[in-house]
C-alpha cells in the first residue's frame, strides 16, 4: 500500500509532486498514513476537525486498524478521483469490486464510514449488507451476520403470525 | 421429510457462508450501531424488514423503528394523506403502513381512494365512477348513480339500459410510483337481471394520453358469456367434466384466457384488467383507461360500476 508506511513522514518532505496539501492519519495500532487533504475530507468528521483549526498534527483514529484504514483510504482517493470526471458507470464497476469483501471486513468498513461519517461508503457498505439480507431466511441471515438469537421462540411466533405473509 | 428439509437448509447456509466468506466471523453485526441497522434495513424491502424482526432482538428494534417504515411509504405521502377527509392519525409509521395496505382511504372529496401494495409499498388508487366519464351516464333513463352497501365510495354508477357503452378514465402519472409496471383493472359487478353483457365482447384499453394506438383487450364482463357453447362438437372429457361442474364456477371453456374474464375480488366484486403501462412518465404525463362495446348495437343493462383501479403488478 502506498499510502502506508510505519514511521510518521514529514508533510514538507513528502516525495508527492503535487503541491496539494497534506494530513496524516494514525490508525489504532499506531500506523501513519499521510493523504491529500481533499481525500480526507471525504470524512465529514475530518472535515469538522480540520474547519476547527486541527490540522496541522497526527489525527488519531483511535478505533480504526491499519488494514482497514488502508481499504478506507483507497475508497476515498477513488471517489476524490471520480468526482472529478463523473463518470457514474466506471464508479459503479469500481465500487461493485471493492465491495465484494467478507464478512468481518464488511463489518469494520461499516463501523468506520459510520464513525468517519463517510457517506459515500456507509451507503455502499449498507446497500452491501441489504442486498445479502433480501430474500434470506432469518436463519439464513443470523449465520451470515454471526447474529445471536436472542427472540424467544412465543415471540417469534407471534410475529411470524401477525405477518404470514412475510414468512411465505 | 423434515429431517430432509432441514439438511437441505444446513447446506444452503454453509453454502452461503463460504460464500459470504465468513466462516472464521469474529464479528456480530448486531453491535453495529442501531442507525446502521435501521439503515440497512430500509434498504431491503418491506417483506424483508418484517423478517427481520425474528432475527434478533436489536434487528427487532431497527425492523420496528419510524425511520425504516418513512422509507418504505411513498415519499409524498403527508400530502395524499392531508387529501383525506378523515384525520390519519398512528402511533407508528410501521402502523401506518400496514393500515393502507388493508384499509384504502378515502381522499380528493371521496372521489378517489389511495392504498399500499403490501410487498412493494407502492401506490394504488382506485377512482371512483363520479370522476369516470360516462357517455349517457347524465341521462337518468340510461345509468343510475346510487348508493351501494359494498363499495368504499358513496355512489356506483348501474347500467339501466344503453346500446352505446362507453367509460372513460384517467391518472396523472405524477400520482403514481415511478418507474412501476401497472395495471388498470375495471371493478364491477353484475345485476341479476343483467342482459346483453354475454353477446359481444367489450374492448379494453389504456394508453398514455395523446398517443395512438396500443393494446385493445376484448373481454367478456359477463362471466357466463359467450352464449353459445364454444366448440361444443369437439369437447374432451375435462371440458365435459368441467361442463357438468359449472354450477359451482363458470365455465372454463377451450381457448379462453384468464385474463380475458373477470376475476372475483376478495371484496367479492369483479375485476377484469384494462390493460398495463410501465411508469415512466414522470410529471407530465397521463393515462387513459377506457372501455368500449358500441359493435353489436344491441340493448345492455346490468352492469354496476365502482370504479377503476390502479395498481402495481405483481411480478412473479
Amino acid at each position: 500500500m502506498a499510502s502506508s508506511s510505519s514511521s510518521l513522514p514529514s508533510p514538507s518532505s513528502s516525495s508527492s509532486s503535487s503541491s496539494s496539501k497534506k494530513l496524516v492519519l494514525r490508525s489504532s495500532d499506531e500506523k501513519h498514513f499521510e493523504v491529500d487533504e481533499a481525500v480526507a475530507l471525504q470524512s465529514e468528521m475530518i472535515k469538522q476537525m480540520v474547519e476547527d483549526g486541527f490540522g496541522g498534527d497526527v489525527i488519531p483514529l483511535l478505533n480504526v486498524s491499519s488494514n482497514i484504514l488502508s481499504k478506507v483510504i483507497d475508497y476515498c482517493k477513488k471517489h476524490v478521483d471520480f468526482d472529478s470526471k463523473k463518470k457514474m458507470d466506471d464508479r459503479r464497476r469500481w465500487d461493485a469490486e471493492y465491495i465484494d469483501v467478507g464478512v468481518d471486513e464488511l463489518y469494520h468498513l461499516i463501523m468506520a464510514a459510520n464513525y468517519r461519517n463517510i457517506k459515500g461508503l456507509l451507503d455502499l457498505t449498507c446497500q452491501k449488507v441489504a442486498d445479502t439480507i433480501k430474500g434470506k431466511k432469518p436463519k439464513q441471515i443470523r449465520i451470515i451476520f454471526n447474529i445471536k438469537n436472542d427472540v424467544t421462540p412465543e415471540g417469534e411466533q407471534k410475529i411470524r403470525k401477525e405477518h404470514s405473509w412475510a414468512f411465505e | 421429510m423434515a429431517d430432509n428439509q432441514n439438511s437441505e437448509d444446513e447446506a444452503r447456509e454453509r453454502e452461503n457462508r463460504m460464500e459470504e466468506g465468513s466462516s472464521s466471523t469474529t464479528v456480530g453485526f448486531y453491535a453495529l450501531p442501531e442507525g446502521c441497522i435501521s439503515n440497512i434495513i430500509s434498504l431491503t424491502s418491506p417483506q424483508d424488514a418484517c423478517r427481520s424482526l425474528v432475527v434478533s432482538s436489536e434487528f427487532r428494534s431497527a425492523a420496528d423503528s419510524d425511520a425504516v417504515w418513512e422509507r418504505f411509504l411513498p415519499s409524498d405521502y403527508r400530502d395524499i394523506l392531508s387529501r383525506s377527509a378523515s384525520a390519519v392519525d398512528f402511533p407508528s409509521k410501521k402502523d401506518l403502513y400496514f393500515h393502507l395496505c388493508d384499509h384504502p382511504i378515502l381522499i380528493d372529496d371521496g372521489q378517489k381512494s389511495f392504498a399500499l401494495e403490501r410487498r412493494s409499498g407502492k401506490k394504488c388508487f382506485m377512482i371512483a365512477t363520479n370522476e369516470l366519464s360516462i357517455v349517457w351516464g347524465s341521462t337518468p333513463q340510461y345509468w343510475a348513480w346510487r348508493f351501494h352497501p359494498e363499495s368504499r365510495f358513496s355512489e356506483v354508477a348501474e347500467l339501466l339500459e344503453v346500446c352505446w357503452l362507453e367509460v372513460h378514465g384517467k391518472i396523472e402519472t405524477r400520482m403514481l410510483s415511478p418507474r412501476t409496471i401497472y395495471g388498470a383493472y375495471l371493478v364491477f359487478k353484475l345485476a341479476e337481471n343483467r342482459r346483453g353483457l354475454d353477446i359481444l365482447p367489450a374492448e379494453l384499453s389504456v394508453r398514455f394520453a395523446g398517443t395512438e394506438g396500443g393494446d385493445v383487450r376484448s373481454v367478456y364482463l359477463d362471466p357466463q358469456s359467450p352464449r353459445q357453447p364454444y366448440h361444443r362438437n369437439r369437447m374432451t372429457f375435462s371440458q365435459l367434466l368441467r361442463r357438468r361442474f359449472s354450477l359451482l364456477r363458470p365455465p372454463m371453456l377451450e381457448g379462453r384466457q384468464e385474463a380475458q374474464y373477470p376475476q372475483e375480488r376478495q371484496d367479492g366484486w369483479l375485476e377484469i384488467e384494462m390493460g398495463e403501462f410501465f411508469n415512466d412518465r414522470g410529471e407530465d404525463g397521463e393515462v387513459e383507461m377506457n372501455l368500449m362495446e358500441v359493435k353489436g348495437g344491441h340493448w345492455k343493462c346490468g352492469l354496476i360500476i365502482q370504479g377503476i383501479e390502479i395498481r402495481p403488478k405483481q411480478i412473479k
